[in-house]
């Protein structure tokens, strides 16, 4: 990998005496390549003893490789890494935690199946002549997460615990393994992607808590909460630092100014090109007092052509489950919905697809793509359904017709349309899901967080699509989580609260958007 | 790093291919090659045609279609283990419909039909009732082959009917009929999967069948159709293996499940599913066919045949699987 020779993690390669001992956690022009690609260049940072570091950056800045070589699972081709003043070379995530280096992962890195201790000790058993000393185990853990302020059973079941029980102990674990150290470094890599608003707090105030006891290094794609719980950020972009700014100075616009390397608007939605309105048609999609069973309903709405009908809501109010609900993935027990004057009792999804719409799921990973198939596999997936009539030959031409123009429409980055899916940074990944219902023009898109996890670039790209899509008449029932988004896009924007709709759908046309403020309100 | 440049990482990356991925393409064919050299330098009967053509070839056909067979389901990570039941049961039927029946040529789609039906009965309690693939066709090859097996009394079972033997036993300018129904079969199932619906949904349903559920496939039916195929090809393997020996013992098929399996996955088609496909599985059919033709050749006694066949097997596998996709084997 790299012609650089690995010193051991205990040997220092005599300590620079100029730089400061006083960083807990320091790293030194490091630069890093896979083969004629810079990935890292020249890169540097530096930590203070219980500071909280944002670190952000576009898809493909440089962060994840960044992150493993902090914690030794990438080496660096140069620089050098210092833990208290010491340089350090690590050349395994074990050798990390030793020196108190660890990370929070942005997938859930533990197994349901076995309890709270048992996955805190995970590889590190406590054993007595080969026999595990299961009682010491439990009283230790348990005595070290109280004594860390986190609120979990450690002999329950990982699979009985809520999400953010599971996220405690994940952090639990990353102050376990590094428990040699002094000074903790904990990097947590996106750890809010998958928590709903209430698990964000409960993990801010933690890390707050904790702040004199470990030095955090969080990586986030939500500017907002980078804003909130950093000292100050740094920002990569193209494998470089750009910027190192104290909090206090920064703002979501200067944070994306400096991410995107260009002007973008902080408030996405009043960019011109959102604030254009379409002319809405004729009434597309009736729901009508559609129930399933205690989880959604009874919910009454209609959408017409053209028209973006936001549907916001709080853990649990039922909104994801709406969503299945129109793609005929949750069956309607009781109402009925109405497809263009057609009218469904419970469709199957392949029936309301029959109908013209077209469900992009919040997972595009597990639910929306298949990763190590093309992206034409991927694109052509719906539209083969109703290939050639009858006839149940595929029509190669037209598949790859249809794949290349979502390229060119969409633009996709990749390869070709043979390539994998797998390889696509994920805003691309997106494109291929919405590319799929394009290619057969689907009337009705259900989009479940179309822009999960995927960069500012590529979060506006998916706005103007979507705005170009109403322009064609399409309708599409936009739920999602981040407020100012809903709001940018949405005409109308209904709030859901145990499974229901709470009073009429919000006016959101222009000049009459509500605030964030009066959505939360009647949430709650 | 721009997007663009990752994506120019990512082909570079594809090029530059491992000494693992040349295995993974070349390993069958350097193996069947490799084989072939040694057994022409090893014995003086090998490379006759006689040879080629009655042993090895009309051997792999059976072989073939009951690999081919399947193919399918593991491509949509599901498993036939019951092929070599239903190619006994078919076998039998075959035989007792035209010996007692007296049913003539007609006994050959009912014997198909048979081999159909038990597909879709593997498929459907697969699907329907949500029983893993693994375990149903575990039951039904012990169940038909114990059905299989009462038709025939316990005895072998044959027939008289030189004219619907040829079928199978003919030959075409010197190529023997069931060669030639082995190559068109072959060539069948590369354009069922390459060309059709049916095998778009088989490898994307291999891969992820919540994805096929949402874009709007009838999920259950394109994941029962590959045992209804399976049936179909194992009940065309019966009815032309039985042809061409005029009778069905009780035992006919049977041990034909382990290298159908392994032919499958030498071939390139993963038990994770959703890649490879049927275009390479006559490779691993080949392999084994070669090496059961050779050792035979060579003399070898047959139980030490049986235990160069299983190491050959996990060492292909060993070599040829593909890791990248796979994060734990269990």
């Amino acid at each position: 990998m790299a012609s650089q020779t690995h010193t051991n993690a205990t040997n220092a390669d005599q300590p620079d005496p100029t730089v400061g001992g006083d960083h807990s956690f320091r790293v030194e022009g490091i630069s890093k390549s896979f083969r004629h690609v810079q990935a890292l260049k020249d890169v540097s940072l530096a930590v203070d003893h219980g500071e909280v570091i944002g670190l952000v950056g576009e898809n493909g800045a440089g962060k994840s490789t960044l992150l493993n070589i902090l914690t030794g699972v990438l080496q660096a081709d140069e620089g050098q890494l210092f833990v208290d003043g010491e340089a350090v070379t690590f050349t395994n995530p074990r050798e990390a935690a030793d020196y108190g280096v660890s990370l929070v992962h942005q997938e859930q890195d533990i197994i349901k199946t076995m309890r709270g201790y048992e996955n805190l000790y995970l590889g590190r058993e406590i054993e007595r002549l080969g026999v595990l000393e299961k009682e010491k185990m439990r009283t230790e853990a348990q005595a070290f997460v109280d004594d860390l302020g986190i609120d979990i059973d450690v002999d329950e079941r990982v699979r009985d615990y809520t999400f953010n029980e599971r996220q405690m102990l994940e952090i639990a674990k990353a102050f376990h393994v590094s428990q040699k150290s002094e000074n903790p470094v904990i990097l947590l890599d996106e750890p809010t992607a998958a928590l709903e608003e209430s698990g964000r707090q409960i993990l801010f105030d933690l890390v707050n808590d904790l702040r004199d006891r470990a030095t955090f290094v969080f990586v986030s794609h939500e500017l907002d909460e980078v804003l909130q719980i950093s000292d100050r950020i740094y920002v990569l972009k193209d494998g470089e630092r750009v910027a190192d700014m104290a909090t206090a100075d920064a703002t979501t616009d200067s944070l994306q100014k400096a991410m995107v390397g260009r002007e973008t608007a902080d408030e996405y939605y009043r960019v011109p090109d959102q604030q254009r309105e379409t002319e809405l048609g004729e009434t597309a999609l009736t729901v009508d007092g559609a129930v399933h069973g205690d989880a959604v309903g009874p919910v009454s709405f209609s959408v017409r052509e053209g028209e973006i009908f936001g549907i916001v809501g709080v853990e649990g109010s039922g909104k994801q489950q709406l969503g299945r609900l129109l793609a005929g993935d949750l069956a309607i027990t009781q109402g009925s919905v109405s497809v263009d004057g057609t009218t469904l009792q419970s469709p199957t999804v392949s029936e309301m697809v029959d109908a013209g719409v077209g469900y992009i799921p919040k997972d595009r990973k597990s639910e929306g793509l298949l990763l190590y198939q093309s992206v034409l596999v991927n694109t052509s997936l719906a539209m083969v359904r109703d290939m050639n009539g009858n006839v149940p030959l595929l029509d190669l031409d037209a598949e790859r017709q249809a794949t290349v123009d979502a390229i060119e429409e969409l633009s996709i980055k990749t390869p070709g349309p043979n390539a994998l899916v797998h390889g696509l940074s994920g805003g691309n990944q997106q494109k291929v899901v919405i590319a799929r219902w394009l290619a057969q023009e689907t009337p009705i898109l259900v989009m479940d967080n179309v822009t999960r996890g995927i960069d500012v670039g590529a979060k506006e790209e998916v706005y103007r699509l979507c705005r170009e899509l109403t322009d064609k008449g399409v309708s599409i029932v936009f739920i999602g989580d981040e407020l100012p988004e809903v709001i940018g896009m949405s005409n109308r924007i209904a709030v859901m609260a145990n499974g229901e709709f709470v009073g009429e759908a919000i006016d959101a046309s222009l000049g009459n958007k509500p605030t964030e403020q009066d959505l939360i309100q009647e949430m709650i | 790093m721009s997007t663009s440049s990752v994506s120019e990482w990512i082909t570079d990356q594809r090029e530059q291919r491992t000494l693992q991925d040349w295995i993974q393409d070349l390993g069958p064919f350097v193996m069947l090659f490799g084989l072939i050299i040694a057994f022409s330098f090893t014995t003086d009967r090998f490379l006759t045609e006689a040879n080629l053509l009655d042993n090895v070839a009309k051997n792999a056909v059976t072989l073939l279609l009951v690999a081919l067979a399947g193919t399918f389901p593991i491509l949509q990570q599901s498993i036939d283990l019951s092929v070599e039941s239903m190619v006994l049961l078919t076998g039998v039927v075959t035989v007792v419909l035209i010996s007692e029946f007296g049913l003539g040529l007609l006994a050959i789609p009912i014997a198909i039909g048979v081999g159909m039906l038990a597909g879709l009965f593997n498929g459907v309690i697969f699907t329907k009732l949500k029983v893993p693939s693994f375990l149903v066709t575990l039951g039904t090859l012990s169940v038909m082959a114990g059905v299989g097996k009462i038709i025939t009394g316990g005895s072998t079972i044959t027939f008289r009917n030189p004219a619907i033997r040829t079928i199978s036993n003919g030959e075409i300018f010197g190529v023997p009929n069931l060669v030639l129904w082995g190559l068109l079969i072959y060539v069948g199932t590369i354009v069922l999967a390459f060309r059709t619906k049916f095998g778009r949904y088989c490898f994307a349903l291999g891969e992820n069948e919540r994805v096929v559920e949402l874009a709007g496939a009838k999920v259950d039916r394109y994941k029962i159709y590959p045992f209804v195929l399976s049936g179909l090809l194992c009940g065309t393997a019966g009815v032309l293996l039985t042809l061409r020996i005029s009778s069905a013992s009780p035992n006919i098929g049977s041990g034909l499940m382990l290298p159908s399996i392994a032919a499958i996955v030498m071939g390139g088609t993963a038990l994770t599913g959703g890649v490879g496909g049927p275009h390479r599985t006559i490779l691993g059919v080949l392999v084994i066919a070669v090496l059961n033709n050779g050792m035979n050749l060579l003399g070898i006694d047959s139980f030490v045949q049986e235990i160069i066949l299983g190491l050959v097997v996990v060492g292909a596998v060993a070599l040829s699987i593909d890791r990248e996709k796979i994060d734990v084997v269990k």
